[in-house]
């Protein structure tokens, strides 16, 4: 934790400037010039030293998967995106290195020179649908209803993937489908493909089919 | 003004504290909290500050400003009383 050096100078400026405060509050002395000074670094210049690294330090940390799996709702993405037995798409990224902790965040964040402004905008949303409707439900009722909003970019995966190299293009499917996977008009993670990249989404998938069935044919037996 | 100089530590300590708590654990809504909450109080605080130092300035310089004229009065006074000598 204390190896971000924002961190610890963020929290190295909200000791110091405790520690004026409190003097100030205890010893109340009289507004000289010595207080006003004082003040100034207690009230003005170290909590803004903390303000500036608590930022840079609470944007790195908003970008690790334990961030995005703390609530309970995304646990099992977190989960399965971390165990190094499964074999998920997400899983499989995640124990890239170039990934690793971040892994949510390097495949989901928008690219381009707004990108890191459009996906924590995006967070907002998620923090607005979790705290209007999913901050209730247990994981199984929730899972069903998680989707992602847009389709998956192929963009995002071409950051890495070329879609130049020999290898790439040895697989007939990739050379079929070029055009397409470079228009983004067939998905990446599509069934079938690569994806789903999480297995919960195979199964909110065919859960809601299942639920659709049964529905159809309650209402096919029905008088 | 000093009541003022004490909500505004207070505020400060209150915007700090929000600050470390999502430092310390980071997860969305303290991390909200400093980010919104937080560095609100801590603006808040330091305006408060900057008005308790410009208001005690300001009320330093008009002293200042009254004393000289209370000088100069006086002085003006003395002349008055003792005219110069006939050259």
């Amino acid at each position: 934790m204390f190896s971000d050096p924002f961190l610890v100078f963020a929290l190295g400026c909200a000791a110091l400037s405790v520690g004026l405060l409190i003097g100030y509050l205890i010893v109340r002395p009289k507004l000289s010039r010595a207080t006003k000074l004082l003040l100034l670094f207690g009230i003005g210049v170290l909590p803004i030293g903390t303000a500036a690294n608590g930022n840079v330090a609470g944007y790195h940390a908003t970008k690790t998967r334990t961030f995005c799996s703390s609530c309970h709702v995304m646990t099992p993405f977190g989960d399965d995106a971390s165990s190094p037995g499964s074999t998920s798409l997400a899983a499989r990224h995640g124990r890239n290195e170039a990934f690793g902790d971040e892994n949510c965040y390097t495949c989901h964040a928008d690219y381009g020179m707004f990108g890191t402004i459009a996906t924590k905008l995006g967070g907002m949303r998620h923090v607005y649908e979790y705290a209007l409707h999913f901050h209730q439900l247990t994981v199984d009722e929730a899972l069903p209803r998680i989707h992602i909003r847009h389709p998956f970019p192929n963009a995002t995966c071409m950051r890495c993937h070329s879609t130049e190299v020999p290898g790439w293009q040895r697989v007939g499917d990739h050379r079929s489908l070029l055009d397409q996977l470079r228009a983004g008009t067939v998905s990446c993670a599509s069934e079938g493909c690569h994806g789903p990249a999480h297995p919960f989404a195979r199964v909110a998938h065919i859960r809601a089919e299942q639920a659709a069935e049964a529905s159809a044919s309650r209402e096919a037996t029905s008088p | 003004m000093t009541r003022l100089l004490q909500i505004s530590c207070g505020l400060t300590l209150v915007g700090l504290a929000l600050m470390v708590w999502s430092m310390l654990v980071p997860t969305p809504m303290p991390v909200i909290l400093a980010m919104s909450v937080g560095q609100l109080l801590g603006t808040l605080a330091f305006g408060m500050f900057g008005y308790v130092v410009l208001v005690d300035q300001l009320r330093k310089q008009r002293a200042k400003g009254a004393a000289r004229a209370a000088r100069e009065l006086a002085k003006a006074a003395s002349d008055e009383a003792s005219p110069r000598a006939p050259s």
